[in-house]
């Protein structure tokens, strides 16, 4: 029982660090780009990711079974894009504020790079448990990329930080009045920030790794 | 491929099309009321903000660009005290949404962006409430943007001349216009000489 649990503690923990979908594996870094100029889009999106991502995994591994092989592929888009199509609707039903801000977004999930090698590469393999927990994991590590790259695109470029207060609320930290460095919220700035976030992650890792090795 | 495998196939994939179209059936049917109801809200919350004295509106529809919009005729016990109109503005990246109140000889009193997709830092700026205040009183006439400093006219966003053009020029005197052009002028021309003559007694 223990050995199961560590693994699966392992698997969220997996794709937070050791295989987190931008900063490592340096998929979807399109919706990264596009979104990320404000804190709080950020984050509503990585939430819509984390719950997309956990559904579509759990579905595939109950399904592994049944699927022909020859059409995997399309019906892994069907279960993609109508966990994503439920989410737009709950979204639109039960929190409008926000939709009203990430919904166009909310649409470009069915062709995240990420869902679709997870289920193909984790969850036709597995059975749920794990699968959830791969899902959990790339999730959360989707999340907390996309918050970190735009925390720090919106403090620098707009010199505030909107944070999200409950599920319609939001709050304006203004630290700056004027905006520092403009171009950090353009699209050329998500470049910069991407790159330069991965740059760090990955030498914090190193370093990391490197300590461990010693000791 | 053997037949056997055909019929497989067509299985599973009638299969998840049943089952995926009946949950996505389930989940609209209970959101899509919701959604309807939220679209309303935000519509009424928004005429309250534009013209707060308003007791009672009438709801009309035409068309800014080719989209479905709507005007409103706000009253207040009965009389006419102002107009509301939904109007688009075509930007730079996307098309304005842009709620206009004039009061009822057609002086802008107030406008407010509910919907866009400009430039985030530069083409956002419509937003803010600098740009937006300078369109109080405002006639039709003094709707065009300049670059530098005017009292007169609107100033432009500088970096984004483009969407504050589009949300003066386009959105808010297309949208002014069409409430002359198309709202009973008898009636409001009428109140306006009772104003004048209640001045004369």
């Amino acid at each position: 029982m223990s050995s199961t649990n560590t693994s699966l503690k392992e698997l969220v923990l997996n794709g937070i660090v050791k295989e987190n979908t931008i900063f490592k594996l340096a998929l979807s870094l399109c919706p990264s780009i596009a979104v990320t100029n404000s804190l709080k889009n950020g984050i509503y999106m990585g939430f819509a990711v984390l719950f997309v991502q956990v559904m579509v995994n759990l579905t595939i591994s109950l399904m592994r079974n049944v699927i022909h092989p020859k059409v995997r592929l399309p019906i892994f888009m069907l279960v993609i894009s109508g966990w994503v199509t439920v989410t737009q609707l709950l979204m639109a039903a039960f929190v409008p504020d926000v939709y009203a801000k990430v919904g166009l977004y909310i649409a470009l999930i069915v062709a995240f790079a990420s869902i679709l090698a997870r289920a193909e590469m984790f969850a036709s393999k597995n059975s749920f448990l794990p699968s959830m927990a791969d899902g959990l994991g790339m999730g959360i590590g989707f999340l907390f990329a996309l918050t970190t790259i735009s925390f720090f695109r919106e403090l620098l470029g707009k010199g505030s930080l909107t944070v999200p207060t409950g599920l319609a609320s939001q709050h304006t930290f203004t630290f700056i009045n004027t905006k520092p460095l403009l171009i950090m919220v353009l699209p050329a700035g998500g470049f910069l920030a991407v790159g330069i976030l991965m740059a760090l992650f990955n030498w914090i890792n190193a370093r990391y790794a490197a300590k461990a090795a010693a000791h | 491929m053997t037949a056997k495998d055909i019929i497989k196939i067509t299985i599973n994939l009638v299969v998840i099309y049943l089952i995926g179209g009946s949950i996505l059936a389930f989940v609209y049917a209970n959101a899509s009321p919701r959604v309807f109801r939220n679209n309303e809200e935000t519509e009424k919350k928004a005429l309250k903000e534009l013209v707060p004295d308003a007791d009672a509106n009438e709801k009309h529809e035409w068309s800014s660009h080719e989209k479905h919009a709507k005007y409103f005729i706000m009253k207040k016990g009965g009389e006419t005290i102002g107009y509301v109109i939904q109007s688009f503005g075509k930007g730079y990246s996307s098309y304005i949404n842009t709620f206009i109140a004039t009061d009822k000889d057609f002086r802008v009193q107030k406008i407010n962006i509910l919907g866009h997709g400009e430039t985030p830092g530069l083409g956002d700026e419509i937003e803010t409430d600098w740009f937006r205040n300078q369109f109080k009183d405002k006639s039709i006439d003094h709707l065009k943007v300049i670059k530098g400093d005017t009292k007169e006219d609107i100033q432009a966003i500088s970096g984004a001349t483009i969407s504050s053009r589009a949300v003066t020029e386009d959105a808010v005197k297309n949208g002014v216009a069409f409430l002359m052009k198309t709202v009973n002028q008898p009636a409001a021309a009428a109140e306006q000489e009772g104003g004048h003559t209640d001045v004369k007694h």
